[in-house]
């Protein structure tokens, strides 16, 4: 047996390593995923770390800037016809693969078809569903994308089954990324793409590599080779930062403080709004919590500022509706919820329970704490809440089957709207599954959520998500909490960082390292 | 011999039937839909329904666990619901790596472990035995995850000696296996210390130290070789959990072994990929103890089998 175990200790010993810190630095070491990308292919593209790898490898016809706007990728401009349905895209030329091959508008045609094709299995192709034909494709009622058509090599047009005024948006997510024409049975082990970073590496559980692409259309990344370390525990990536190792690290939350208020960590730290709003769903059609008043008493009921303060070092601003602060059509003069115990109490009584409910609150392991303080505030307005502690998975599917009173919820865009938050968090046919937990159906709010979507003019569209939010903050189908700021730490040496607040916005592009020294 | 390794063999397959039986049932009683897993936080109901069909979630309970096992038979341990990768060649890139962790733990502790409780045997009550029982106690009183971050600080971040986490040059090994194996070593210091004080009180030892042989062979060749059953035992148990559980020091480590494997599958209700993994860690656990049977007799010729 030992002898054995020598041998394996042996042949280890021949084996490579992983990042070196000295010489020029050429190499940036990134620590923010902390799970093994699903897959480098786009089709299969559901979890953040594939997201952002795909980012690196692949181009989409627009593309998010690190701050999220959104900008020409693929596309160097398209237009839309008067009726919202027709899209024209006007394709940049000059482009070609990693491997040499030019690109042109079949592979646009091909690259949709393939993530809506009903073989892929197990991919997301929602983003792709509105258009026209796709979901028949995609459901085998039709052979092919009767919306996609390639009218020249550089020109796409794609006709959508009903006007969707931030299309654009979502061919920026990582579904809707370019492929070649052919791509290999093992395509998401190998990754062939027209991005800035072309695939070199992945060891699983361990490390990315991406080396630079030095003919990239949008220019070249600035330095050579990018390492995505894939590390699971947070106080790790925190060691691995303080030794140099890595290059940019997410700030865990409870080591916020301790971060700001050290002299020589606090030059390090990089802050954005992101577009993620933590909240907690409160199913508006069971018991008691039914009533408004009831719903409306939760939020007054729990010091959401004093949580913010204690529990996340301040990392966020609260939320009076469920629109970032950073899109258009969020309420930036709307008032939060008072913390109000009496003026709680008196909305039980009026709806009918002086005596208080009793309710259940879902909560998964990451948010037990945060749970367990809104617990405390809502006992001393006479909420008995009973926490339901389960993996994440479980808290999910109970929510979805309409079985949990109360779930603690955190929400990550996938494209810079408030369509994204309001549409799938509030919409009337979005209950369960779509991702309405609060199982809210408002037809009001609905019909305004429903004309925004097909308006083309921002400013009117704008006002009518203004307009859906504030409804539902009134009906309050959940506790309001706040919108998370993310924390960088970036080293030294790395310069014109941005931090990006959506989760493929971030291609290290413009990023400069200096050589060593300064720490 | 080798009739006795063929029946324990032939004796694991009902074992590890069992397994796969009440793996297959509690994975499908435990809670968590592996088809909202696949698309993630965002889904339609069509879609989740497609799925369930396409992978053949929506058979009745026999029929799945019927087509599953004969798979399994065949070898083939299917795909991995999230990845679309085969599931034996994603554990078999990672076991390796869990195997090199857990033997470089279990030879750091053996030596340490067993030099320690030799020592202490020697002088019952002296300075050394209490010491190194209070800091046995301390050693298994510890969590393996505290530890792990105390050795990270201490050698990582401050002294800047060893890599803090991830794998590949021998120094990265180094933190890890002391994690893993420092349980391992105050048990072992233990159970080699009671075992030796008992060898040590044997009439031959006192015929050994008779004959005029030098003390350092009487305990080494006599007392340990006596000694030897239980510590082999604790070795053999030791070891089979470390191929199977190191889950906390891998994550700490970032070590791209199985034990993460195991918890991203769970976590993410990858269900063939829960299954496969659970499957071939009973057969490792298995081989293990058939192991440590056969060192018993190598240990010990009174200890025979056929």
């Amino acid at each position: 047996m030992r002898s054995t175990a020598l041998l394996v200790l042996a042949a280890s010993l021949a084996c490579r390593g992983g990042g070196d810190a000295s010489g020029d630095r050429r190499t940036l070491v990134d620590s923010r995923d902390n799970e093994d990308p699903r897959s480098l292919d786009p089709a299969l593209s559901t979890d953040v770390p594939t997201g952002r790898a795909v980012a690196y490898v692949f181009d989409g016809l627009t593309r998010f800037t690190p701050d999220a706007r959104l900008e020409p990728g693929l596309a160097e401009r398209w237009d839309v016809s008067p009726d919202g349905l027709m899209y024209t895209f006007h394709l940049r030329q000059g482009v070609k693969f990693h491997d040499g091959t030019p690109f042109a508008a079949r592979h646009v045609v091909h690259s949709f078809r393939r993530a809506l094709d009903p073989a892929s299995l197990g991919g997301r192709p929602t983003p792709l569903l509105p258009i026209k034909g796709a979901s028949d494709f995609n459901t085998k009622r039709a052979t092919d994308v009767a919306g996609v058509v390639a009218r020249d090599d550089s020109t796409v047009v794609v006709t959508l089954g009903e006007p969707l005024a931030f299309f654009p948006k979502l061919l920026a997510m990582p579904v809707a990324a370019i492929v070649p024409d052919s791509t290999a049975k093992d395509f998401g082990l190998h990754p062939v793409g027209t991005g800035p970073w072309k695939f070199v590496e992945w060891q699983h559980d361990d490390f990315l590599r991406f080396a630079a692409n030095q003919s990239y259309w949008g220019g070249a990344p600035r330095f050579d080779s990018l390492v995505a370390r894939i590390i699971p525990e947070k106080s790790t990536a925190v060691a691995e930062f303080e030794s140099g190792n890595v290059d940019v690290l997410l700030v865990p939350e409870a080591d916020t403080p301790e971060w700001e208020q050290t002299d020589e960590r606090k030059g390090l730290l990089q802050s954005a709004p992101a577009l993620r709003f933590v909240h907690v769903a409160i199913n508006t059609t069971r018991g008691p919590l039914a009533k408004r008043e009831v719903r409306q008493a939760i939020n007054h009921a729990v010091d959401v500022g004093s949580v913010l303060r204690q529990l996340f070092g301040s990392r966020g601003r609260r939320a009076a509706g469920v629109i970032p602060p950073i899109l258009e059509g969020a309420d930036t003069t709307r008032q939060p919820y008072a913390f109000d115990p009496a003026r709680a109490r008196q909305l039980l009584a009026q709806a009918g329970y002086p005596n208080g409910i009793d309710i259940e609150l879902w909560v998964s392991p990451v948010y037990v704490r945060l749970a367990q303080t809104i617990q405390g505030y809502l006992s001393q307005s006479n909420i008995r809440a009973k926490l339901v502690q389960r993996d994440a998975p479980s808290v999910r599917e109970a929510a979805r089957k309409g079985e949990t009173d109360m779930s603690v919820r955190d929400w990550y865009a996938d494209y810079p709207d408030a369509e994204n938050f309001l549409y799938p968090l509030l919409y009337s046919a979005n209950k369960g599954v779509g991702g309405n937990y609060s199982f809210y159906a408002n037809p009001e709010f609905d019909r305004r959520v429903a004309s925004a979507r097909r308006e083309q003019n921002d400013t009117l569209r704008a006002r009518l998500y203004r307009e859906a939010d504030a409804l539902a903050f009134t009906d309050a189908p959940m506790l309001y909490l706040f919108f998370y700021n993310e924390l960088y730490a970036v080293q030294p040496w790395v310069r014109n960082f941005q931090v990006p607040v959506i989760f493929n916005g971030q291609r290290w592009l413009g990023v400069e390292l200096r050589n060593r020294g300064g720490r | 011999m080798i009739s006795f390794i063929l029946r324990r063999l032939l004796l694991a397959v009902p074992t590890l039937f069992g397994v796969l039986v009440v793996a297959f049932i509690l994975l499908f009683i435990a809670p968590g839909d592996p088809v909202q897993e696949m698309v993630g936080e965002r889904a339609d109901a069509a879609t989740i329904e497609r799925l369930r069909r396409e992978l053949r979630l929506d058979e009745p309970l026999h029929v799945q666990f019927a087509s599953y096992a004969s798979g399994v038979i065949r070898g083939d341990l299917g795909r991995s619901y999230i990845t679309g990768r085969p599931i034996l060649r994603d554990i078999l890139e990672r076991f390796p790596k869990t195997l090199l962790l857990a033997s470089a733990a279990m030879i750091l502790a053996s030596i340490t472990g067993i030099a320690i409780g030799i020592l202490s045997a020697r002088r019952p009550g002296g300075w050394f035995d209490r010491t190194a029982l209070a800091v046995a106690y301390l050693g298994i009183s510890f969590p393996v995850y505290w530890v792990g971050l105390i050795l990270i600080l201490f050698f990582a971040v401050i002294l800047r000696w060893l890599p803090p986490s991830g794998y590949g040059r021998p120094e990265f090994l180094i933190l890890p296996a002391l994690t893993l194996g420092s349980r391992s070593i105050a048990f072992l210091a233990r159970v080699t210390r009671s075992s030796m004080l008992d060898a040590l009180s044997g009439d031959y030892v006192r015929t050994a130290r008779a004959k005029g042989l030098r003390e350092r062979v009487v305990t080494v060749r006599h007392a340990l070789r006596n000694a030897l059953i239980p510590i082999i035992t604790v070795l053999g148990l030791d070891f089979g959990y470390y191929l199977t559980g190191s889950i906390l020091t891998e994550t700490i480590f970032s070590w791209p072994g199985l034990g993460r494997y195991v918890v991203n599958a769970i976590a993410r209700r990858d269900l063939p990929a829960i299954q496969g993994s659970v499957l071939f860690l009973s057969v490792v656990f298995v081989l293990v103890n058939l192991l440590t049977d056969l060192a018993y007799a190598k240990a010990d010729p009174r200890v025979a089998y056929d």
